[in-house]
């Protein structure tokens, strides 16, 4: 039986050890949304698959399969974008393998969705551009719940739909996906509040033009509102800790230069 | 696997769980100790109980050795002021095997891979840093491999050794010796312009 090739951009996302030389690996296309194909014999590979699996790279891939269900055949793979100006900075690379690891995590296999390519595609290019900065990584997160459909609503509150009023206090509850406010949240006393200047700033991220997100300076106590919240969302959503938030964690917690 | 009598099944079911190594390859390995003599199976036996006995960690770099401190760190004429830092044993030692380098070396057990959970506080770099702290080492070359996970893991050693005063130093990048350029891949080609040598 002959299998069909196909040919596709896409983002590598992970690679699992199968075998003495054979890899497993995640990938994000733009036109078959996330798979898994096996790359045969690509550790020990010089040429066909020479530093071409590596993580949130950008590259053209060859596959083919018997089923669509079925684990993929890489024929080829080559290099679009490594993104050198990301994995020359420690910084960047850790922020960059969690917008790998959290579209992985928000990915079905095989569902098609050009925005979450599109999505990882620029937030790449802007962070080979600019600094990693919070607001790059918060709205990142908050773009990619929306685009794959776990959007917070944050413009009112969930129970009495009054709108976000600017000097209130809200809390976040992602068991309902949004906010109440103060009369209707009826807060216990170890509940964080969350300001309605950090609600404005998410919803300002997510339909903010890229070039303008280097503007924004999320630091202090408002930064530190905004990650809880979206951090708390997504461990909830996935029922899970993303790992790569945990080294990245670990590695500021050093205090490095 | 049905027709093998229960010792024999038992052998291939712990042969298949080496890696790389399937059940026809196990079943092969099986026979073949099987017809071997009674010497080398007990050889093999003991080789393989001795080497989880006896091997340990060096108590200086890391090392897989038998003693307290691996022959490489007992060694007074290599540069004890030299610390080359591997990712795992293997590599250490493939660069032995090059004969090019007498120092020393420090072996990590891994590398930062932030999508697997691998962090700084899973890697031996508290160890390298006392060692450093403790006093005459004048160069660190890091040889971790340059991949991802290796450049994040040399960029986060970098960070560590800032004002330290010591010189740091990475592996070189770029074609092999031998090769042909037309067959090497564009990053690696890259690499070796972006790091070319006056000569």
């Amino acid at each position: 039986m002959t299998r069909e090739s196909f040919k596709t951009d896409a983002f590598i996302l992970r690679c699992l050890n199968y075998s003495e030389s054979d890899l497993i690996v995640t990938f994000y296309s733009s036109e078959f949304g996330k798979l898994r194909g096996i790359a045969k014999g690509a550790k020990r590979s010089k040429k066909r698959f020479a530093n071409v699996f590596e993580p949130f790279s950008l590259t053209k891939i060859i596959f083919s399969r018997h089923r669509p269900d079925a684990l993929a055949f890489i024929e080829a793979c080559e290099i679009i974008d490594h993104y050198p100006d990301i994995r020359t900075d420690l910084e960047k690379t850790l922020v960059a393998s969690y917008f790998a690891d959290l579209t992985d995590n928000f990915s079905p296999e095989g569902k098609v969705n050009i925005k979450v390519f599109e999505l990882l595609q620029n937030f790449l290019l802007l962070l080979g551009k600019e600094k990693a900065t919070e607001a790059t990584l918060r709205f990142f997160e908050l773009r990619l719940l929306k685009v794959t459909g776990f959007e917070p609503a944050l413009d009112h509150c969930a129970q009495c739909k009054i709108p976000l009023t600017n000097g209130n206090a809200y809390y976040f509850y992602p068991r309902e996906g949004g906010i109440k406010c103060f009369a209707c949240a009826r807060p216990e006393r170890y509940e964080e509040p969350l300001s309605a200047g950090a609600v404005r700033t998410l919803l300002l991220g997510k339909t903010m033009d890229l070039d303008k997100i280097k503007t924004v300076s999320l630091s202090g106590a408002l930064a530190a509102e905004c990650r809880e919240m979206l951090v708390s969302f997504i461990t909830h959503l996935l029922g899970k800790e993303i790992k790569s938030m945990k080294v990245m964690e670990q590695i500021r917690r050093m205090g490095l230069p | 696997m049905k027709a093998y009598a229960q010792p024999i099944k038992r052998l291939i079911s712990e042969l298949s769980k080496l890696p790389g190594i399937g059940e026809k390859t196990a079943t092969r390995l099986a026979n073949h100790i099987l017809k071997a003599q009674d010497e080398d199976v007990r050889k093999l036996a003991e080789s393989i109980i001795d080497v989880k006995k006896k091997i340990k960690l060096c108590r200086t770099c890391l090392n897989l050795t038998e003693a307290d401190v691996c022959h490489i760190c007992h060694d007074k004429s290599r540069d004890q002021g030299i610390i080359c830092v591997v990712e795992e044993p293997d590599a250490m030692a493939a660069i032995e095997e090059s004969g090019g380098y007498h120092g020393t070396y420090h072996v990590l057990h891994g590398a930062l891979a932030p999508l697997d959970g691998v962090g700084p506080e899973n890697l031996h770099l508290n160890e390298l840093m006392k060692r450093i702290n403790g006093g005459g080492i004048k160069e660190v070359i890091i040889a971790t491999n340059p991949d991802v996970h290796g450049e994040a893991t040399a960029l986060l050693i970098i960070k560590m050794l800032k004002g330290k005063n010591i010189k740091v130093t990475r592996i070189a990048t770029g074609v092999p010796m031998g090769g042909d350029l037309k067959y090497v891949d564009k990053m690696t080609l890259s690499k070796s312009l972006e790091f070319r040598r006056g000569m």
